[in-house]
């Protein structure tokens, strides 16, 4: 009999503080997100259904944040993944040097993104960023150019600069994944008369595909969730905004809880489309034969 | 032809690895160029690269005690570290209690609850934090260091249980057998048998746990205003976004920010690449 309990036993801290703090508040979040609910008018809550929601959809800024969102998840996603793989080859050299660029290749990774967005915040600013100096030195331009205050190149930046933090992840497990397939495959391949080449996208490439699935899932859920970075690099609610960011916005600065939450529902159903393919790439094997 | 091709190769390799070095270090580099570059300096607006007579001032500033900026600045960085230290004392033991019955042992619903914590690392912090708020804020437990450390664990603990599990899940099931059959009870076996072969994931887990600590922000921003609790990367984007026009400040201030990551990523890096993968996969 306690045989059979233990597990629970062990289960319940964590769950209890699941339980409490992530999905209970979940379920509150929804119940808010059908309510009228302003901080600015107290007495005035009631329940409106999906009127938030249909608020939302007709709310011109709503598009515009979901075309930013939308910009920036498949830019890192494309820029992780090819910038990714690319390390990842440079990684898989046999050099002496292997130890040290590993530790380069992980520093990205690790750092607070919100400072991350500092950095890079100087390697961009007109007047006293990095490109602009080395630019004007080079005579390519001879006026600094406005790389953080016009739309899309913003937003291509905040994708670089969460890029920057997703890549190390992304070569890491690609790397182990190359370092897993047996050499007697490449050797077979060799055998045939492959090239290199050829045995890279043949062989090589199809093997790492459901590593890079991961990847790439974990990456766009990152990506979608993108807060820091924009903040850092240009404030809150600037051309840059984002879902998420629109949704800090109507929440902490309008005090409009309902609304703030109906955004912040519309989010997570995108993230957890994201979530269920990321457990169906989990579950998948390799299989090397 | 053969040493044609090592050349062209070598060349190629070197310059690739010049391209990445500056990719990935680039942005720390010239962040600390500009922590250095008087004030002066910078508003004159050169199209200089090095500063002509670097200063150590703002680091000064920022770890001395006449300015307050630094007072706001170190109050950041111990409030990191105590939420830090605290996440872990109470997060990695909460972590390994899950993960060792969800990999180890059977019982009713496991394959569900997998999946419910595979699932919840997609959900994001924000869809929580509305309510979590309103509640702190009733009890009066906004700026609590322990209230919000337990955010902070809920935050991290999908991902930590998942790494241990995968690890958990490669361990041969014989190993446990012979502490069963000399009537062991499951707990004692946990930790006199299992706890000392998963060290190393266990160390791993410790780390990234400090690390995604260390680099919260969102969490801390809502539910940590005040300047007894609010951690230093809030501290460091204030000095960003509120009129603060000393940009050479800014960048010490960020540069002291991710020495303690900074300094993890590099000595612990295998344990980190171990933690990475295993997270990354099923096991």
């Amino acid at each position: 009999m306690k045989r059979k309990l233990t597990p629970y036993i062990m289960l319940a801290p964590g769950t209890i503080l699941m339980l409490v703090l992530v999905f209970y508040p979940i379920l509150r979040t929804f119940l808010y997100s059908l309510q009228r609910m302003k901080l600015t008018e107290p007495g005035n809550t009631k329940f409106i259904g999906l009127q938030n929601y249909i608020m939302i959809f007709k709310d011109p800024d709503f598009w515009y944040a979901l075309s930013n969102s939308a910009v920036i998840l498949v830019s890192v996603v494309l820029f992780t993944a090819v910038v990714g793989m690319l390390i990842a080859l440079l990684l898989n050299v046999d050099t002496k040097i292997k130890g040290v660029l590993m530790a380069v290749a992980i520093i990205p990774w690790s750092l607070p993104p919100i400072v991350n967005g500092v950095m890079w915040r100087w390697i961009f600013h007109p007047s006293y960023g990095l490109m602009n100096r080395v630019l004007i030195n080079l005579y390519v331009i001879s006026e600094p150019v406005q790389w953080l205050s016009e739309r899309w190149s913003v937003i291509l930046i905040v994708a670089l600069v969460v890029a920057w933090r997703c890549i190390p992840f992304c070569s890491i497990v690609i790397l182990s994944a190359m370092q897993s397939i047996p050499t007697q495959v490449y050797e077979s391949a060799c055998i045939d008369g492959s090239n290199n080449f050829q045995t890279f996208k043949r062989i090589t490439l199809p093997l790492l595909m459901p590593s890079l699935g991961i990847v790439l899932t974990s990456t766009s859920i990152t990506a979608i969730n993108v807060f820091d970075e924009i903040v850092s690099l240009s404030g809150y609610g600037d051309v840059s905004k984002t879902l998420m960011l629109q949704a800090y916005l109507k929440t902490f600065s309008f005090l409009d809880y309902g609304l703030g939450s109906a955004m912040t529902y519309i989010i997570m159903v995108v993230a957890g489309v994201l979530g269920l393919i990321y457990i169906r790439n989990v579950y998948k094997e390799v299989d090397y034969i | 032809m053969r040493k044609k091709k090592t050349i062209l190769f070598g060349t190629l390799y070197s310059l690739a690895v010049l391209v990445f070095v500056l990719f990935a270090l680039g942005p720390i580099l010239w962040s600390f160029i500009m922590s250095i570059t008087p004030q002066t300096e910078l508003v004159g607006n050169t199209t200089r690269l090095m500063p002509v007579s670097p200063t150590f001032d703002n680091y000064r500033k920022l770890l001395s005690n006449v300015d307050q900026q630094g007072e706001l600045f170190r109050n950041g960085m111990l409030n990191s570290l105590k939420a830090a230290v605290v996440s872990l004392i109470i997060g990695i033991p909460i972590s390994v209690l899950c993960a060792y019955p969800m990999s180890r042992l059977k019982f009713r619903g496991s394959g569900f609850v997998r999946n419910i914590l595979l699932f919840t690392m997609a959900i994001p912090v924000f869809a929580t934090i509305i309510p979590l708020y309103r509640m702190y804020a009733n009890m009066d437990l906004l700026d609590n260091l322990v209230a919000l450390i337990m955010v902070y664990i809920t935050s991290f603990l999908p991902l930590s249980v998942w790494l241990l599990i995968s690890y958990f899940d490669t361990l041969p099931k014989e190993l446990e057998e012979a502490a069963y059959v000399d009537g062991c009870s499951q707990f004692r076996t946990m930790l006199s048998i299992i706890m000392p072969v998963s060290y190393p994931i266990i160390f791993a887990d410790t780390l990234i746990v400090f690390l995604t600590t260390w680099n919260q922000f969102q969490i801390p921003l809502i539910l940590a205003p005040s300047k007894m609790t609010k951690p230093i990367a809030v501290v460091v984007s204030e000095f960003v976004t509120k009129s603060s026009v000393d940009y050479g400040l800014m960048n010490a201030g960020g540069i002291l920010a991710i020495i303690p990551p900074a300094i993890i990523a590099i000595i612990f890096r295998k344990f980190l690449m171990k933690g990475i993968v295993g997270g990354a996969t099923k096991g």
